[in-house]
């Protein structure tokens, strides 16, 4: 570990922006589906852990990295948990990097913590979003997803983020057992009049190692069947059309000008640093590299093309990270500029602006490309400006794996 | 050369995981053939696979000094041999080579299958049997039971069987004692002509063909010019040996010696298990008796999943045939796996184990079809066609009757499951012959079964519906006339030659049914819907569908799950590589295996 202080006065880095995530690990209770990192409960361990995460942010800033912040994400877990100790967390970030004008500011948060004091606390703190994680407006379906609220606490929710004045997104999961056709319209129309401005719509993906991984193998709840969650992706695409929140991505909605920017970054290939024990962070080789050299982790290797990115997991426990914020990278991945251009059009096919042809060319996908557009996965549209780009069509964003594995591997055959 | 009256040739016969090798690595300790420093487990099983497996597939021949308690010096040959029914004929051979046979039960199992098939082998060859039984250190051990199943079930006295641990090492002394005092030495007359018993081969890259030998009368040096009687092939022997395992180098093997024969051949066909060797010029008159040829039972399509392997698949069969000559092949193409080679093996363990070896040693990623048998076909201008495939099939008009190759099955078995045992016969075509309580714990039933049933996941399904105490012996019994037709399986409207079986006429529907079922489940739903029928001469019998496919797709995608999510497509990718494209169609390649499972 190296003296921040040594590197501060290196020269600037590349001028691309980087976006700032916060991890934070805690939860009222896990939920059946979910296979991030977090702990339920944790109470002592939530003010050293906001320190450790100000701290690591603290480190980042001296390499002016954190020098104009075009978004802020706090996610989760679940950050509201943390009361008082989010509002510091905010406070403090802020102080930390320079927040370009207008940043977003994210919180995500449940519908169990989520209260009018705090909402108002955090948006005096700089907050100007909250995505709440809403799921369903059913009792039902709510239950089987192992959710520690019902839907009259999460209508609940809606009410003081929309009377909190701040612009919220809100999670829903369809394709869940039991979940009606019925059920799934009236909780879109619910989402629709709940004043939420962004909506996202996940199908329900059962992941090994999960309580519901479990009870589905145990034959206690069914597997998710993928016919209704086709249907269900339909049905909230015709539902969020006409409520004037198209689709930008495969599971974003939003109404025009309310697309999430974080999220934006990580599907346009923009870097990002990851704050906390199980934080992703990516950054540009130059920004990596010297990085690295003042760490010492491992350089970016000298590749034929040259690396064009890197990106860290950390894959600490809350124990270690507290511990040593700054431990080490975790695994680090080296994307050479073949590469990155494939994630970039894997990626970049995830939002309906789809990829330009000079895009597609760079990641040697056309010929993919093609291929899918025979299939009537995706198709060459026209902008407004009279460009032309290829952008993924209805049938593509249900078979999306198709089109992403396909441009992802588009170099394999020319490259082994 | 040694005095044979110092010589004991034995083998240890037993069933399956009864610890046949483990006893073998003891004796070698015990008698410091290896030192304990140098010591792996299941020494004589040298393939990975048959380590892995705890199986044994090549026989093994290696010679050990045992200073007995009467203070003499005793030369003995231990003969490891396959222990599966697939290897019968090889086994048959090794014990040929002997005088006795340590027969191992397992003191928790008792006798089984294979144990009554081996010592029934070992009585038809006149040895002296031995009962030893093993794992004697087990907390569920019961050598009263066994002693009495043994007593029982091969009428062999076994109130002084050897109780021996191969793991702790317990008995393995009382063991060769008995070898020693029990089983006679080797007799033969040493001014006759030449007679040596090949009872295995193997394929050396530097030396050539190697044969296992066993020397009957006369003696065999280095530079002598001999025959090998069945193959008609004359060699000069370039060097004899022993193993120890190590092969070491001596003037001549006489009278009883069992060692190795550098034949200087490079085709190993030409040095077949059960031949005789003898001089050249005035050598034996009569070969020893008991030879056959090999005949493969079972046939399968293997096909490269890469087409462009191919010629290196060609290659690995005759580089693996080398080592193993009961491997047939021959080039078969197919219109929806394109070309592979239908080859033929002893059996089904046997056909497994060598599409695993081509797999490792040679890293080829292959597809077998379903596997089949030879049929006999007669057709009504009286010609007699022998066919391995069901692609062979004459065109039905032009076919008077159908052959197909008959077994007496033996079945040893719990009481307790006799029911079940009744019920799965039933389910494949047996006729019941009869059936003995051994003891109270064991009953051997017989049956008349055609193979191809019991290829058809027979095995399996007798394990798991008997929770594995079942053990089970066949032989083939001849050829005999049964009501036989070609099934045809169609994808998408269009036969898929590879999927075709042949089936007894009043099984074929219901077979049809369960297998067009089997398949919807098997084949991943495509982006179109894809027909699944079975057919006969033309007309479907039964149909199923593979829903198109409406929805993959991972929806969330943030930082932390890029790589993570990138990397399942990987594996997706990777999956859909292990598939075979029939057509438009994805076909996983279980789907070409699926009709042997259709009675689940």
């Amino acid at each position: 570990m190296t003296d921040p202080a040594d590197t501060a006065s290196l020269p600037g880095l590349a001028p691309e922006p980087v976006s700032l995530y916060v991890h934070v690990p805690f939860c009222v209770s896990k939920c059946a589906y979910c296979d991030f990192y977090s702990r339920a409960g944790g109470e002592a361990l939530r003010k050293p852990f906001v320190d450790a995460a100000l701290f690591e942010a603290g480190h980042w800033s001296h390499y002016d990295l954190l020098d104009d912040v075009p978004s802020l994400y706090i996610g989760g877990g679940t950050p509201t948990l943390l009361g008082e100790d989010l509002v510091r967390l905010v406070r403090g970030l802020i102080e930390t990097a320079r927040l370009r004008p207008h940043a977003e500011v994210t919180v995500e948060t449940n519908p169990e913590t989520t209260d009018a004091p705090l909402v108002a606390a955090l948006i005096e703190a700089g907050v100007n979003r909250f995505s709440l994680g809403v799921q369903s407006f059913n009792d039902d379906v709510l239950r089987i997803l192992g959710r520690c609220h019902d839907a009259a606490r999460a209508r609940e929710a809606t009410r003081i983020l929309r009377d909190s004045g701040a612009g919220f997104s809100i999670d829903l999961i369809c394709g869940v057992p039991g979940q009606t056709t019925a059920s799934w319209e009236a909780t879109l129309e619910e989402a629709v009049r709940c004043g939420a401005r962004h909506l996202s719509v996940y199908p329900l993906t059962v992941e090994d190692g999960t309580p519901l991984d479990a009870s589905v193998r145990a034959g206690e709840v069914p597997a998710p069947d993928p016919d209704d969650a086709a249907d269900m992706m339909l049905a909230a695409e015709v539902v969020l059309t006409a409520a004037g929140m198209p689709r930008y991505e495969v599971a974003s909605y939003a109404q025009p000008g309310h697309e999430a920017r974080h999220n934006l970054v990580y599907w346009t290939g923009g870097p990002y640093l990851g704050v906390g024990p199980h934080a992703a962070s990516m950054l540009t080789a130059e920004q990596y590299r010297r990085v690295a050299e003042a760490e010492g982790w491992a350089l970016p290797p000298e590749t034929d093309p040259p690396c064009a990115r890197a990106r860290f997991t950390r894959e600490a426990t809350l124990e270690d990270y507290m511990r040593r914020p700054l431990a080490d990278p975790g695994p680090v991945e080296f994307l050479d500029a073949d590469e990155a251009a494939r994630e970039d059009a894997m990626l970049g096919l995830r939002t309906t602006a789809g990829i330009t042809a000079a895009q597609a060319e760079a990641a040697g996908a056309v010929e993919a490309l093609v291929g899918l557009a025979g299939q009537g996965l995706v198709r060459v549209i026209e902008t407004a400006e009279g460009e032309s780009r290829w952008s993924t069509t209805e049938q593509g964003w249900l078979l999306g794996n198709r089109v992403f594995e396909a441009v992802w591997t588009a170099g394999d055959s020319s490259r082994s | 050369m040694t005095d044979p009256t110092l010589i004991r040739n034995f083998s240890i016969i037993a069933h399956i995981d009864h610890g046949k090798s483990t006893l073998a690595d003891r004796v070698l300790q015990l008698t410091h053939t290896i030192e304990d420093r140098d010591m792996v487990e299941q020494v004589l099983d040298s393939m990975d696979i048959e380590r892995e497996r705890g199986i044994t597939i090549k026989a093994q021949a290696v010679r050990v000094l045992y200073t007995a308690d009467d203070g003499v010096e005793y030369t003995l040959n231990l003969i490891d041999t396959p222990g599966h029914v697939d290897f019968t004929y090889e086994v048959s051979r090794s014990l040929q080579a002997c005088e006795g046979a340590l027969l191992v039960v397992d003191a928790t199992q008792g006798v089984e299958a294979q144990t009554v098939a081996n010592a029934i082998m070992a009585m038809n060859a006149h040895l002296e049997i031995i009962p030893l039984i093993n794992k004697i250190d087990l907390p569920s051990a019961d050598a009263e039971r066994v002693r009495h199943e043994i007593e029982e079930a091969l009428a062999i006295p076994a109130d002084e069987a050897v109780l021996a641990s191969g793991k702790t090492g317990e008995g393995v002394r009382d063991a060769l004692e008995a070898v020693v005092r029990l089983v006679p030495h080797p007799v033969g007359d040493p001014h006759a002509p030449l007679k040596a018993l090949i009872f295995d081969s193997f394929f050396d890259a530097y030396r050539g063909v190697v044969a296992l030998i066993r020397v009957v009368d006369g003696h065999i040096n280095a530079g002598m010019k001999v025959s090998l009687m069945a193959a008609g092939t004359v060699i000069d022997v370039e060097e004899v040996g022993v193993r120890r395992p190590a092969h070491v180098p001596v003037d001549r093997l006489g009278v009883g010696e069992v060692g190795y024969l550098v034949t200087g051949l490079k085709d190993t066909s030409l040095v077949k298990v059960g031949d005789t060797v003898t001089l050249a010029k005035h050598g034996a008159v009569e070969p020893l008796p008991g030879y056959r040829e090999v005949k493969p039972m079972v046939y399968t399509g293997l096909f490269p999943i890469d087409g462009d392997q191919y010629p290196e698949l060609r290659d690995a069969l005759d580089k693996l045939r080398l080592n193993d000559p009961s491997v047939i092949y021959e080039p078969e193409s197919s219109h929806a796996l394109g070309f592979g080679f239908r080859c033929g093996f002893l059996g089904l363990l046997h056909m497994e184990i060598i599409k695993e070896r081509l797999e490792r040693e040679f890293d080829l990623d292959l597809l077998a079809t379903a596997p089949s048998v030879e049929y006999h076909v007669y057709t009504t201008n009286g010609e007699m066609i022998s066919i391995h495939s069901p692609q062979d099939m004459p065109d039905p008009g032009t076919v008077d009757h159908i052959e197909e190759p008959y077994l007496k099955v033996t079945i040893l078995v719990p009481p307790e499951f006799v029911g079940a045992i009744m019920e799965l016969t039933e389910l494949h075509r047996s006729t019941f012959v009869n059936m003995q309580y051994l003891s109270a714990t064991t009953v051997e039933m017989h049956y008349e079964m055609p193979l191809s049933e019991l290829i058809m996941d027979f095995f399996d399904q007798l394990k798991s519906r008997t929770r594995g105490y079942a053990s089970l012996d066949y032989e083939v019994t001849g050829y005999r006339t049964s009501k036989l037709v070609k099934l045809d399986v169609l994808l998408a409207g269009k036969p898929v030659d590879a999927l075709s079986f042949i089936v007894h006429k009043d099984k074929a529907f219901a077979r049809g049914k369960m297998l067009t079922e089997k398949l919807r489940g098997i084949i991943p739903r495509q982006m179109f819907e894809v027909p699944i029928q079975a057919a006969i001469g033309g007309k479907i019998i039964a149909r199923e569908t593979v829903r198109a496919m409406r929805k993959d797709v991972i929806a969330k995608c943030y930082g932390g799950d890029i790589s993570r999510k990138r990397k399942l497509l990987e594996k997706q990718k990777k999956g859909k590589k292990r598939m075979k494209q029939v057509g438009t169609i994805e076909v996983p390649q279980e789907a070409f295996m699926a009709i042997l499972k259709v009675d689940d």
